[in-house]
């Protein structure tokens, strides 16, 4: 009879109780919040690789920017620069003809952060026409 | 009047409740399912200055390169003749010019991303892109 009674005053309040649902739903929400990250913008540094197969005879153009890339040091045409002196002379080259191939060679000890900054200062400049290579 | 306020003990949590829903709501549907494709561990070099793809080309292959050069594709290590396998699959299910996006590591040796680009270069690839992360000020 008691227990009667008390179901009986449980229904008639008519309220369901809220409380563990909104635990849950906090729980989740902090889970989101903690593990939301935002997108990262991603670079596409397009390059051409060597072919085994020859080209088509379309020639490039004979001025053609040499860049060697050792492990902490860059040669342009032969001549040793910095990076912000790097930029510089790409910059005016890329003013003059952007149209000009890049020819990149990374020595296989160098690191890959150090070939995708060459390849920066190339977007930079407005270089599209980049390969990259090798060497020993 | 204030003895009155006082005398209110249950607030309102239907607004409340709301608006939860609503954060929950956002966060779900923006939370980006594809993201467990990519490997953590590889940090990127940046490059503020690169171009960005809008458009992703579906058949795009991302190849990943280590640290410590090892190359994998979708978290799956594989070695360099199951790579140009890989990629000469790729090949014949797309065509000659479908993309591939090298995302190495930047402290990786370029002997590691020579390879990849050799694997590319046996499987008849051509369109090699290297992927860097578009921000400025390098962290390290």
């Amino acid at each position: 009879m008691a227990d009667f009674r008390k179901r009986r005053k449980s229904e008639e309040s008519g309220e369901i109780s809220m409380t563990p649902m909104i635990d849950v739903v906090f729980q989740l929400l902090i889970y989101f919040v903690l593990t939301i990250r935002p997108v990262d913008v991603f670079a596409h540094l397009d390059v051409f690789s060597p072919s085994a197969k020859p080209q088509e005879s379309e020639t490039p153009p004979p001025p053609m920017i040499k860049i060697e890339i050792f492990p902490g040091g860059v040669l342009i045409n032969g001549s040793g620069v910095d990076m912000t002196g790097l930029a510089k002379i790409l910059g005016q080259l890329g003013a003059l003809n952007p149209k000009q191939t890049v020819m990149i060679l990374c020595s296989i000890d160098s690191r890959h952060r150090e070939l995708v900054e060459v390849l920066d200062l190339c977007a930079r400049s407005k270089l599209t026409n980049i390969s990259v290579g090798s060497m020993n | 009047m204030a003895k009155r306020s006082t005398e209110e003990v249950g607030v309102n949590m239907t607004p409340m409740i709301d608006i939860v829903f609503q954060l929950i709501i956002f966060f779900v549907v923006t939370v980006e399912l594809d993201r467990q494709a990519f490997d953590e561990t590889i940090v990127l070099a940046r490059s503020p200055h690169g171009p960005t793809v809008e458009k992703r080309d579906p058949r795009t292959v991302y190849v990943e390169v280590h640290e410590d050069g090892t190359i994998s594709i979708a978290r799956n290590r594989l070695s360099e003749a199951r790579l140009v396998t890989v990629l000469t699959q790729a090949r014949i299910a797309g065509r000659q010019d479908t993309p591939v996006h090298i995302r190495a590591h930047q402290s990786t040796r370029h002997e590691f991303v020579r390879r990849a680009m050799q694997a590319a270069g046996k499987a008849g690839l051509y369109r090699v892109s290297f992927v860097a992360l578009k921000e400025k000020a390098p962290s390290n």
